[in-house]
């Protein structure tokens, strides 16, 4: 990361806003500096943004840079990966990455692969972004948590802030990065507030954040579930059980050396991750804890997952489907042989 | 546009149309100006390059010098060196897996490709993209690509971002053209419908080129495509003007070409060209050509485009057979260097493995190494 | 020159080819593209075709034959040139060959290919030794040997048993007190040692070291016993010019075995027939009663390299009273390499009834060492240094050494370290006795 440097958010002004402000703030802020960037995909200009992240970005910057496209996600995917080849650097709208897998072709053969396959000519400096995880209720179809299926492919990076702060810093970051960034959102977290810093605020991928520091058990997480985590370990604290929370920010590239650290310290680990468990997040970072940790663990790492299951409509069985605090409970619990 | 007219009972093979079928009107390109024989002769040794090429690259594949796939551009040597010079150097293009003809045509040195399909560093991918995947950044070559239909979403992104620089960027008009090449068999992706639709859409300045052999591997056109007599009728309908081609006569191509890239650059609209033409041999190296009879190949071999050009020369006394022997001459010492070059060329180091993963470094992945040979070259 | 044609690759997966028909035949003149032979691939029937103009020469195997990629099937000489020039005939004469032994190949990799998957699958029919291994999670493994802590005397609370850190956190705590039993090892508190009282300023320039659990037991054990053991001192000096001599001239004997005694290996034979002849230096004080044990076992301090996280730990010799000096010094050497390479394991360094703490080798003269609990003593070795000393009278040089046992005075009074003292003094002084 020659470029980025990490700025102390105690150090500047910040001021409370919503996740989605964010986001636009980052998007706004990297247009007004460096023209190669625009924005585009479906409702983000004349509907001001289907989930209002781009609201107030096409008077802004005109139609030539803030660009609806047509239901059309394989098309305009790999139309932005190929102004990306010619050194534009395009930000690509998904409504919802759920959306994103009509597209998977462009995204994953060709995004990831340019610069590899064309012998370090061409590379491919694009921001795919959009919802990832369950909204709420939207069926299974709707609900897509990509980061098991896309976080495989070696070429791309994958950022999943979870709170304002973090959606600023990591999506300015994306932007100015030179290869592809899968961006992940969650719907459920765009009305979320908090301090964000005013100004250029870049967050390096690749270094964890502890968001809260703790003793006897280490939790990893990305993205949303990270408050699930905060609510988890604030109701073990109750119990005498001390959590330390990290959250991840990145999934690749992967701050393994932080999750090392803290459970050298804590002989303990709990992952929660929502994509699914087979073949994901979780499994690769108990793996690689099982792998770096092995003489420091007192019990195999435990894995909070969404259940293996397509996501259920129902509003009882969604909220059971997905990771929450009692499920996340229940595995430091057992981990800690205290069930 | 000679290839509308009724087909004769001289040739009883049509693999594009189906006779007394309605058809689009193309759009038509206005007449045509001579060409400077000495620039045709350029053309005929450009043909004769890629035909010279390909030859050796078959045999060098069954003497598995060459691995994994490896599709022959012989028959089409017309469109690619047509279309190149239709073009300016820097317009970008694109194109699918059978690639060899227009790296070569858009300049590519014969040793850089072949060593890429060797699996050397000395490839023009330092060995990691293979027979399908020829890139040349100094001569706007975005690749070839393996997935069928793939590259024209990204070849409508190339022409956006000509357009794109011009408006937002420079504010000047470069006024840049892309070329995207598929196969028929690519009409059915659902990709290239996408690209057309937003390049329609968008008034975005790419000429999407579909060179028009009649088969999706073995399955003829009309097996798999609706309207596969007519293909200009699926342009149309994305509000794209369509044209058909005779891609097998290298001066059609160019003349035609000339115009539609020329009305796409001052209009920046899309087009699409039905490209009319003849794969030689087989898809690809393991094809025993079962689907299709001797006289069907016979017929369409017997009108090769590189025998055109050589009667038009000829005809004219632009050819002398002294010139011709020479020219021959050259092309052979030229791919035999060319193979001798990638033979002696080292395979890419163990450390190769691991760049180009990621411009930015990322544990043990690197960002680009390039050898000598691509080093200076039109690098951002 | 003639051109030999190969039998080509036509698929990405072909090894092998057959001839199904030939299209041409000897003298037959051909021109590059046109078709050869028909030939059977792995995956279709596929024309083969010459890349060169020319007369056929010599076709060199029959339709129907199969031979492997490269194998020559035929010549090819330029039109005009002799068809049955050298080259052609060389490749005439090595044809059956090369189209035998592919072919041979190719059976061959066919027949032997279920054997070796037959091999693999009879293989891991070792899985059967399930054993009676221990079930521990590695942390607790792990602190089990820092701590010394003897996990087969544990019954685990993990699932199925499993021992994890809490058992051996409790085993530790239950243990540490309890100076009963030789065999018990001496085990740390579960808790931290307490920081001091006076809290401790970091001032500009200072850095905070973890402490390692290692270090944590050390420090535990010591403020243990030095706070609940009343020590007390007894010095005395030994003259070991007879001893070096004698270690000189055994060493010389016996350096083509290998072997190579030390200072300490004496110093350690010595204390341990004086503990046989002196039980209450092989005892232990166990609140209502002191406990003699009934093996010598002499403990030896051992500090370890940085690379393996520094620190102290005691090997333990066994039955040192019935091992002569080459024994000890054999033990002695391969628990240090050990300590320094592997690390010791519990059976390595628990029950010493007697601990010698040696710090000659650093040109220490004397010094006083706190007692490993449950011992009762332990002797404190320094250098053997060159001193002017008075022998029958005459002030000569003579090389001597001062060790100071540190004793607990519940089972040990002062005449008793005195006569103890006496008897290593002579052990050391008429070293001849060691060798007995």
């Amino acid at each position: 990361m020659s470029t980025v440097t990490l700025i102390d958010p105690t150090m500047t002004a910040t001021r409370e806003i919503e996740f989605r402000d964010a986001l636009r703030e980052a998007m706004s802020q990297e247009m007004r500096r460096d023209p190669r960037v625009f924005l585009l995909g479906e409702e983000v200009a004349q509907y001001n943004g289907a989930y209002k992240v781009s609201k107030g970005m096409l008077d802004e910057f005109g139609p030539r840079r803030i660009i609806d496209t047509p239901i059309s996600e394989s098309g305009f995917a790999g139309m932005a990966i190929g102004a990306a080849m010619m050194g534009l650097r395009p930000i690509v709208e998904f409504m919802s990455w759920s959306f994103s897998l009509v597209a998977a072709d462009p995204i994953l053969n060709n995004a990831p692969k340019m610069l590899y396959m064309s012998g370090g000519q061409f590379g491919c400096p694009i921001v795919f972004r959009g919802n990832d995880g369950a909204g709420g209720q939207l069926g299974s179809t709707h609900s897509w948590c990509v980061e098991g299926l896309y976080s495989n492919v070696p070429g791309l990076k994958m950022a999943i802030p979870s709170c304002p702060e973090d959606a600023k810093g990591l999506m300015t970051t994306a932007i100015r990065d030179d290869d592809p960034v899968f961006f992940l959102e969650s719907e459920r977290m765009l009305g979320m507030k908090g301090h964000v810093p005013e100004g250029d605020y870049l967050i390096p991928f690749g270094q964890a954040k502890v968001r809260r520091e703790g003793t006897d058990c280490t939790l990893v997480s990305f993205g949303r579930p990270v408050n699930f985590c905060l609510d988890a370990a604030a109701e073990l604290a109750k119990e005498g059980i001390s959590c330390e929370v990290l959250d991840m920010r990145t999934i690749r590239p992967l701050d393994i050396d932080s999750i090392v650290r803290s459970v050298r310290k804590t002989n303990y680990c709990v992952v929660v991750d929502q994509s699914w468990s087979f073949g994901s997040p979780g499994s690769e970072v108990a793996s690689q804890v099982h792998q770096h940790c092995f003489d420091d663990l007192d019990n195999f790492v435990h894995r909070v997952h969404s259940a293996d299951v397509p996501t259920p409509y129902a509003f009882n069985l969604e909220q059971e489907y997905l990771p929450n605090a009692r499920r996340i409970c229940e595995a430091v619990r057992s981990c800690l042989y205290r069930a | 546009m000679s290839m509308l007219s009724e087909p004769s009972t001289s040739r009883p093979f049509d693999v594009h149309g189906k006779p007394g079928e309605r058809t689009s009107a193309p759009a038509t390109t206005g007449r045509r100006d001579p060409v400077d024989p000495a620039l045709c002769r350029q053309w005929l040794r450009d043909m004769l390059m890629i035909r010279e090429f390909e030859n050796r690259c078959m045999q060098q594949y069954q003497d598995k010098k060459i691995g994994g796939f490896c599709h022959i551009y012989i028959g089409q040597e017309a469109i690619a060196v047509g279309c190149t010079a239709a073009v300016r150097p820097n317009d970008p293009i694109v194109t699918a897996y059978r690639d060899h003809g227009h790296a070569l045509a858009r300049g590519m040195a014969a040793r850089h490709c072949m060593a890429e399909m060797f699996g050397k560093i000395g490839g023009c991918a330092k060995g990691k993209g293979g027979s399908m995947h020829m890139f040349d950044r100094e001569h706007h070559l975005y690749g070839g690509h393996g997935i069928v239909g793939a590259q024209i979403p990204l070849g409508v992104g190339l022409a956006f971002a000509c357009k794109y620089m011009d408006e937002v960027i420079d504010g000047r008009p470069n006024s840049r053209v892309a070329l995207a090449f598929l196969g028929d068999g690519a009409l059915n992706q659902g990709a290239i419908h996408e690209a057309m639709n937003l390049a329609g859409l968008f008034d975005i300045p790419c000429v999407i080129i579909c060179e028009n052999n009649g088969y999706s591997m073995g399955t003829s056109i009309h097996r798999g495509t609706t309207m596969g007599h007519d293909i200009i009728s699926k342009a149309i309908g994305y509000g794209i003007d369509g044209y058909v081609v005779d891609g097998m006569d290298v001066l059609s191509v160019y003349h035609d070409m000339s115009a539609i890239v020329e009305k796409c650059r001052r209009e920046s609209r899309p087009a699409f060209v039905d490209m009319r033409c003849y794969r030689f041999k087989g898809h690809s190296m393991s094809d025993p050509r079962k689907y299709r009879t001797p006289e069907e190949e016979n017929q369409y071999t017997s009108d090769d485009p590189i025998g055109r050009l050589k009667l038009h020369l000829e005809e004219r006394g632009e050819l002398p057979e002294a010139v011709l022997k020479e020219m021959q001459k050259e092309i052979r010492d030229e791919v035999r260097e060319a193979i001798a070059w990638s033979e002696a060329s080292p395979e890419p180091p163990m450390s190769e493995l691991y760049h180009d993963v990621f411009v930015e470094p990322h544990g043990p992945f690197n960002g680009t190494s390039l050898p000598q040979m691509l080093q200076g070259k039109d690098l951002r | 020159m003639p051109t030999t044609v190969t039998m080509p690759r036509l698929s990405d997966t072909m090894e092998a080819g057959t001839v199904i028909k030939w299209h041409v035949k000897e003298g037959d003149t051909v021109a590059s593209g046109d078709v050869l032979a028909d030939v059977e691939t792995d995956k279709a029937t596929m024309e083969m075709q010459t890349y060169d103009d020319g007369v056929v020469a010599k076709l060199l195997i029959g339709a129907g034959d199969r031979v492997a990629i490269g194998t020559p099937i035929a010549v090819i000489a330029v039109e005009g040139e002799d068809a049955s020039s050298s080259g052609g005939k060389a490749a005439t004469a090595a044809a059956p060959a090369a189209s035998a032994a592919p072919a041979a190949a190719v059976r061959a990799a066919a027949t032997e290919a279920p054997v070796t998957v037959t091999g693999t699958v009879v293989m891991p029919s070792a899985h059967a030794d399930t054993g009676a291994r221990a079930r521990i999670s590695p942390v607790a493994r792990r602190m089990a040997e820092e701590l010394g802590v003897d996990i087969n005397s544990l019954r685990g609370t993990g699932p199925g048993g499993r021992v994890i850190k809490r058992d051996i956190e409790a085993a530790a705590s239950r243990k540490g007190g309890a100076a009963s039993a030789p065999t018990m090892p001496v085990v740390a508190a579960p808790a931290p040692v307490a920081a001091p009282s006076m809290p401790v300023v970091a001032g500009p320039g200072s850095r905070e070291v973890a402490v390692s659990g290692m270090r944590q037991t050390i420090a535990r054990r010591l403020v243990e016993s030095k706070s609940t053991i009343p020590h007390y001192q007894v010095s005395m000096r030994f003259n070991m010019d007879p001893l070096l001599e004698l270690r000189k001239m055994l060493n010389a004997q016996l350096e083509p075995q290998g072997v190579k005694l030390s200072v300490n290996d004496f110093i350690v034979r010595s204390c341990a027939l004086a503990m046989a002849q002196h039980p209450f230096f092989n005892a232990s004080w166990a609140g209502d009663r002191i406990v003699i044990h009934g093996e010598v076992n002499v403990g030896v301090a051992v500090s370890l390299p940085a690379e393996r996280g520094g620190g102290l730990v005691v090997a333990v010799i066994r039955n040192a009273d019935q091992k002569g000096l080459r024994q000890i010094s054999l033990d002695t050497r391969a628990l240090a390499e050990k300590a320094r390479t592997r690390g010791l394991g519990p059976e390595d360094m628990t029950g010493a009834t007697f601990t010698i703490s040696n710090l000659g080798m650093y040109g220490v003269d004397n010094f006083t060492a706190i007692i490993n609990p449950p011992n009762s003593a332990i002797m404190a070795c320094g250098a053997a240094v060159e001193r002017p000393v008075v022998r029958n009278s005459q002030l000569c040089v003579g090389t001597e050494m001062d060790a100071t046992l540190s004793l607990d005075h519940r089972v040990i009074d002062g005449a008793m370290a005195a006569e103890y003292l006496t008897t290593v003094r002579h052990n050391l002084e008429n070293p001849a006795t060691l060798l007995v």
